[in-house]
């Protein structure tokens, strides 16, 4: 019984912690390439489920597939969304103009992003209306039954859609790290994460790669709320139940680093589900931020953070 | 400046003009030409399907009464329906409902507000304008008040508690010939279910004969259903009390439900409260989840609604008729009567109308009950549950088995 409930538990953080590791990948190459705290991260990705949800119905003659290649279609949608907004708003308030903005621009860039997030909560509003939208999917309510040996009642169930959507996810993280770690582009990304200004000495084109990562982590949002909308629906003002969860996983992870963002998102997850082995149901979020507190009480950088002063 | 002495200018013109109407009211009250029924209700922000549907009902019930010659005591006065908005707040409520009465001050009576805080609020300010108001809103606050003028046409929320569960332990024995004995529970924190619940765990299962083999209280949203559902598994209930108030919680639920092997009715799952019949559900959760899914409400389309059930449906382009519709229509309908009884449109007289209605016929047919005859303190007399359950689509009343439409499908184990 407990064996069972344990590894119940323990499947359903991982799925769910993937899914939350992916949209912390996408606020963290915001907020720890750019420093720019984005409220509407919640809200890029509530335009993702809808986008999503429009897409598979389009989609529909693909059959089991169509979710899935709906949430990867929705990233260049939004990636161009959030480049373009990145142009003509964000970077107003961010990179060389935020210099001689007071606190670097960051109260700027508060009100401008919560502008935005209102923005598109109430233009979705008045758009779609308030009645919730879901990709309804055989595969979101069917499992992969893995029998356990010890007796002939127990049984592991791996959802169809959470599985498939955590390797998803996963595999944009893999991609994306990739891209970060090893191209021209992901280096001129770090530079002017690392030092903006000597990014620039150095011929980058910092407002360009500010503009990418900004497009980068709107699509990353985009593709993990087209996964999460095959099991929950989406209604305009869903973007606020996830935001806190993204920023709670970027700081845990360690601000700055992509790994540690998608290992933040994971944390979260597997707190969040195997709190229920120890704790009243009621309580799991409670878990969550006692963890939060505890990891920045003794290591306040986060768990892949580095302990240096910024330049 | 000077727009302000016009403003005050132009107030003073519109004051004369509405005391020349107050004065010239007696002389329209002898012939009547239109009879304003109010609603106040939700027709924005989270409920404002809920209210869309009310006004569905009232609007096809007046439609209705127009057509067939009026209020014919009233030399065949027409009706006509005024509607304010309730908002998302009891504080937006009550304002909507004062100013729907400052601006229509000749209203004769009227129904709202769906969500039973608003109802509270709303009703506040009709009993002291003595307007006679109708409600489906469930809280026993509504009518513990002393109120005169407030009529609830839903059993209370303590009733439905009180009754629920025993309801649904007959119906599954003369459905299986087999008593349950296990329950389970499986509710978010809200108020509704909380209160739903709080009898059950204090020694009412047991007075059934039922024993609570599981019992889960989780804060919405889920994030996952597994683990709770896999804890539903272990513990195998006979009866499933699924309370999740929040639409993707019904979706995680009802999906892990199926997954686990209980769904489509196997483990017989209810909810309480009409938002579980909800057309929309179909196109956020799908017609094979919902499949066998029960809830308790307070009216439901049964045998004796299903001429007004095809008329609805074809009115509105809306798959069934709804609770909020149902009880509204029926509203207007008995607010028709009494103003054919007391033959004048004073709210007075109208409500001692109401309160000496005594009827088996006509709108108390569409109350499970079939009876419309209100208590001291506004209550219907007789209100009972309704329990329908989702059947291939659509959700049909199963019981009271007198007016039920369908048979309810129930797992012979």
């Amino acid at each position: 019984m407990f064996i069972e409930s344990f590894l119940q538990a323990t499947v359903a953080g991982l799925t769910v912690g993937a899914i939350y590791g992916l949209t912390c990948v996408g606020l963290a190459l915001i907020f720890g390439i750019m420093r720019v705290i984005n409220f509407a991260q919640g809200d890029f990705m509530m335009v993702g489920m809808y986008l999503a949800v429009g897409l598979s119905a389009l989609l529909a003659s693909a059959g089991l597939a169509a979710p899935f290649v709906a949430a990867l279609l929705v990233a260049p949608v939004l990636f161009i969304a959030g480049a373009l907004l990145h142009r003509f708003l964000v970077s107003r308030t961010t990179g060389l103009q935020s210099v001689g903005l007071s606190a670097d621009g960051h109260q700027a860039q508060l009100i401008l992003t919560l502008g935005i997030a209102l923005v598109l909560q109430n233009g979705a509003m008045i758009l779609l209306g308030s009645t919730p939208l879901a990709v309804v999917s055989p595969l979101s309510s069917s499992a992969w039954e893995v029998p356990l040996m010890y007796d002939d009642f127990s049984t592991l169930f791996l959802n169809k859609a959470r599985t498939i959507g955590a390797v998803v996810s996963l595999g944009v993280a893999l991609v994306l790290f990739r891209l970060i770690r090893t191209t021209h582009l992901g280096k001129s990304l770090r530079a002017s994460a690392d030092n903006p200004e000597a990014a620039t000495y150095m011929g980058i084109d910092v407002d360009r790669a500010h503009r990418i990562a900004f497009g980068l982590g709107t699509a990353v949002a985009g593709v993990a709320g087209g996964l999460i909308v095959l099991s929950y629906p989406v209604q305009p003002f869903v973007g606020t139940e996830f935001v806190i969860i993204m920023y709670a996983g970027v700081v845990l992870g360690g601000i700055g680093s992509i790994t540690g963002a998608f290992w933040g998102g994971m944390v979260i997850g597997l707190v969040q589900q195997l709190s229920i082995l120890v704790l009243p149901l009621q309580l799991q979020n409670t878990l969550v931020f006692l963890v939060f507190v505890l990891i920045l009480l003794l290591r306040p950088q986060g768990l892949f953070g580095r302990s240096v002063e910024r330049a | 400046m000077n727009n302000k002495i016009l403003t005050r200018r132009g107030l003073g013109r519109i004051a004369v003009i509405a005391s020349a109407a107050g004065l010239a009211r007696p002389a329209l009250a002898q012939a009547p030409r239109e009879i304003k029924i109010g609603l106040v209700t939700p027709l924005s922000g989270a409920w404002a399907k809920s209210g869309e549907l009310s006004r569905m009902g009232m609007e096809m019930a007046v439609d209705e009464v127009n057509r067939d010659g009026g209020i014919k005591s009233l030399g065949g006065a027409r009706l006509r329906l005024v509607t304010g908005d309730c908002g998302d707040s009891p504080e937006k409520a009550k304002s909507a409902a004062q100013r729907l009465l400052s601006q229509e001050p000749d209203i004769v009576g009227g129904a709202g507000a769906y969500v039973s805080s608003f109802t509270l609020a709303v009703t506040e300010v009709t009993e002291r304008a003595g307007v006679p108001w109708f409600t489906l809103s469930y809280a026993d606050a509504i009518t513990n008040r002393g109120f005169r003028y407030v009529y609830q046409t839903s059993p209370t929320a303590q009733t439905q508690a009180e009754e629920g569960l025993p309801t649904l332990v007959e119906l599954a024995e003369k459905t299986t010939g087999r008593k349950p004995t296990r329950l389970g529970i499986v509710m978010d924190n809200t108020a509704s279910p909380v209160n739903f619940t709080r009898g059950l765990r204090d020694g009412g299962a047991q007075k059934l004969g039922m024993q609570i083999v599981v019992d889960e209280t989780f804060t919405p949203p889920l994030a996952d259903a597994g683990p709770v559902m896999q804890r539903v598994r272990s513990a195998r209930p006979d009866i499933l009390l699924l309370l999740p108030t929040a639409v993707p919680d019904i979706k995680l639920t009802l999906e892990k439900l199926n997954e686990i092997g209980l769904g489509k009715g196997r483990l017989p799952a209810i909810n309480n409260g009409g938002p579980m019949g909800s057309p929309d559900l179909l196109r956020v959760v799908g017609k094979d989840m919902l499949e066998g899914v029960m809830f308790i409400t307070a009216t439901w389309g049964n045998k004796n609604t299903q001429a007004l059930n095809d008329a609805f449906r074809e009115r509105t382009g809306e798959a069934w008729i709804t609770q909020d519709s149902l009880s509204n229509y029926a509203h207007v309908m008995i607010l028709r009567d009494a103003l054919e009884a007391a033959a004048s449109t004073d709210r007075d007289k109208v409500n001692t109308a109401i309160r000496a209605m005594d009827s088996t016929t006509g709108a108390a047919t569409l109350f499970p009950g079939g009876r419309v005859k209100f208590d001291e303190r506004g209550r219907r007399e007789g209100a009972a549950l309704v329990i329908a359950q989702w059947q291939n689509g659509v959700p049909v009343s199963i019981f009271p088995a007198d007016s039920a439409v369908a048979q309810p499908i129930w797992p012979r184990r």
